[in-house]
């Protein structure tokens, strides 16, 4: 039986490859000097990005809406922060090699 | 020249393709992620309660959690537990005096005021026999007796502990009463809820004492003695057989263990006219204990939209069926069960059976459902191979968490940081006071007492990948430091009425901790005039 579980978890493998090749376009067109542990840091902050949005709507689903929201919230603004870092860090390479 | 330029703008434009198909595939990946996060919140297939377990009901592996010798501190003299030392028990021990005492005294004051009027042959006992209304608390007035004036074993009990006496009798003479004028006010409210609750009645008392019923078979005129025993090719292979029937019979979690005699109440014994002390029967050698979960929404939404009563007619049932397979394969036994009775206390059998390990709140937590869950045992001479008691961490938790403390509306839950000054019959373990926790019983609406502590443990949560995995990393820690994380993220995040709010109008508001589900909404499916004390007034 088809359910809705497995169409997304389809999606959601689906959808990994375009998003590789996109990152791979984009580190290209902004001229990123991307090295293995840049990619490593970029993948555990979109992995966690993933985790937390997985997390939040769990607990949504579940009935805990107002945690759910409120947990993503938080989490969002912990991933903004760290993205701006991790932005600095791919930029800051960018720039030296400019 | 040409040729460079057209690969390089070849070169951007599939470039561009792949930014854009990118920044799209982010898109539709966080909303499949999203979107599948509400799937699994929604699963019912992971919902711990009874309807939903499904056949995996014991699904933690107990080996790597178990440990070799008690799963408690002996600290003193150990002895049996008194029968009069559950408030639960004594319960109809003080609703007997308090009767008595009544009839007493409204029988003194009509035979004054008829013999005031000159109508003067009228027997007592006639007086007596007019006057005894069991629940209108309000007329009859306070009337609980003295502590002096109980008989043995209560006697003694309140010289030991005169707060108990003093709780006893603010039940009888405020809150009881109370309750009766909230019933007036709220009950309609109710309606469902107590049909729901009152639906799961059953009761099979036992009447006769454990060497006759123990060994007899069916009830009334086919009762007949149980038939050689047959005899099992290990003990090993004879507890595998009895696990899986009595999850068949509807048990989600079964562990087996030796009863040890300080488990057994002392004056008190089903069957048995006499309520003098009594040596625990030799055939009650081992003990099998299992548990059965509460209907998931119902349980969200206690205390009074909640019951007790689903989860213990199911595991009375479960016990009576086990019983009988018992006995019909020529074995002793006897169920002890939440609407049969008990002879034995259920949390330490419970610990030893390694069905999971005592909280703060006094009850016992399992890997699987929490305090989700019922118990019932029964009690046997089949000779069978006994399982570890097991540690998954829940004392180390509960040192830190209290949330079971800070969301009890008695109050009756310790705030220590450990249990090192809490020794009760020479055991050392989590005490509560049962007798506060009680009253609030009595005060609470709906099907009739608490369950919060229950509701609000965080070791009761659905099945889903987030609690598991938290589960999972909690059990393997032993830093603390991910116990710290998830009691901050749960005390954080998730909102929770108040103690306060729980308790009765003007001081609460008669506060679930859930919402209740649609179909226990009076305002939904019947005609009726309700006013919902949750609310607010």
């Amino acid at each position: 039986m088809l359910t809705s579980k497995m169409i997304l978890a389809f999606i959601i493998g689906v959808a990994t490859l375009p998003v590789i090749l996109g990152a791979s376009a984009w580190a290209k067109s902004l001229n990123l000097q991307m090295k293995w542990w840049k990619w490593t840091l970029l993948a555990v902050w979109y992995i966690l990005l993933i985790f937390f949005i997985f997390l939040d709507f769990t607990f949504i689903g579940e009935g805990e809406v107002s945690a759910g929201w409120k947990m993503l919230l938080f989490q969002m603004v912990i991933m903004i922060i760290l993205g701006v870092g991790l932005g600095r860090l791919l930029w800051h390479g960018r720039l030296k090699s400019s | 020249m040409a040729k460079e330029n057209e690969k390089s703008g070849n070169s951007v434009s599939r470039r561009d393709f792949l930014k854009a198909g990118g920044a799209v595939a982010v898109g539709v990946q966080i909303g499949a992620v999203a979107g599948a996060g509400l799937a699994a919140g929604r699963d019912t297939s992971t919902l711990t309660g009874w309807q939903h377990l499904g056949d995996n009901t014991q699904f933690v592996n107990r080996k790597p959690l178990e440990i070799e010798g008690l799963p408690y501190k002996i600290v003193g003299t150990t002895r049996r537990c008194e029968y009069v030392e559950s408030p639960f028990s004594r319960s109809s021990l003080v609703m007997r005096a308090t009767m008595n005492a009544r009839r007493k005294k409204q029988a003194s004051e009509e035979l004054d005021t008829q013999q005031s009027d000159f109508v003067k042959d009228i027997a007592p006992e006639q007086v007596q026999g007019e006057s005894a209304p069991v629940l209108d608390h309000q007329k009859q007035g306070p009337a609980y007796p003295e502590a002096h004036e109980f008989p043995e074993p209560m006697l003694g009990y309140y010289k030991e502990h005169p707060g108990a006496y003093e709780l006893d009798k603010i039940r009888m003479e405020e809150i009881l009463p109370q309750r009766s004028e909230n019933e007036k006010k709220y009950g309609t409210h109710y309606k469902l809820i107590n049909a729901w609750s009152s639906a799961w009645g059953t009761s099979e008392p036992i009447t006769q004492p454990p060497e006759i019923s123990d060994f007899r078979i069916g009830g009334g005129r086919r009762s007949r003695p149980i038939p050689e025993s047959v005899p099992f090719k290990s003990k090993k292979l004879a507890s595998e057989l009895i696990k899986k029937v009595t999850h068949h019979f509807g048990a989600s979690m079964v562990g087996i263990t030796k009863l040890n005699p300080d488990w057994c109440y002392n004056h008190s014994l089903r069957g048995s006219k006499e309520r003098g002390s009594y040596d625990v029967p030799e055939h009650w050698k081992y003990v099998i204990a299992f548990g059965v979960p509460h209907q998931w929404e119902q349980m969200e939404s206690n205390p009074g939209k909640g019951t007790s009563s689903d989860a213990y007619s199911r595991s009375t049932i479960a016990a009576r069926r086990l019983e009988n397979f018992i006995k019909s394969l020529g074995y002793a036994a006897r169920r002890h069960s939440p609407m049969d009775g008990y002879d034995i206390i259920g949390v330490p059998v419970l610990v030893d059976a390694g069905l999971g390990q005592q909280g703060r709140h006094g009850v016992v937590i399992t890997p699987e459902t929490g305090t989700n869950f019922r118990a019932g045992f029964v009690t046997t001479n089949m000779p069978l191979e006994i399982d570890k008691p097991i540690d998954f961490g829940v004392n180390e938790f509960c040192q830190d968490c209290k949330i079971c403390a800070e969301i009890c509306p008695s109050q009756s839950i310790s705030y220590e940081k450990t249990n090192e000054d809490m020794t009760t019959r020479g055991y050392r373990h989590w005490e509560i006071n049962q007798t506060t926790c009680f009253n609030f019983w009595m005060q609470s609406m709906g099907g009739m007492g608490c369950r919060l502590c229950l509701t609000a443990c965080p070791y009761s949560r659905k099945n889903n990948w987030a609690h598991a995995l938290a589960r999972k990393i909690d059990t393997d820690d032993p830093t603390g430091l991910v116990d710290n994380a998830l009691i901050w993220n749960q005390k954080t995040f998730f909102d929770t009425p108040d103690a306060s709010e729980f308790l009765p109008p003007p001081d609460g508001r008669f506060a679930n901790y859930h919402e209740a589900p649609e179909w226990l909404s009076v305002e939904k499916y019947l005609d009726i005039n309700t006013i919902d004390p949750s609310k607010g007034l």
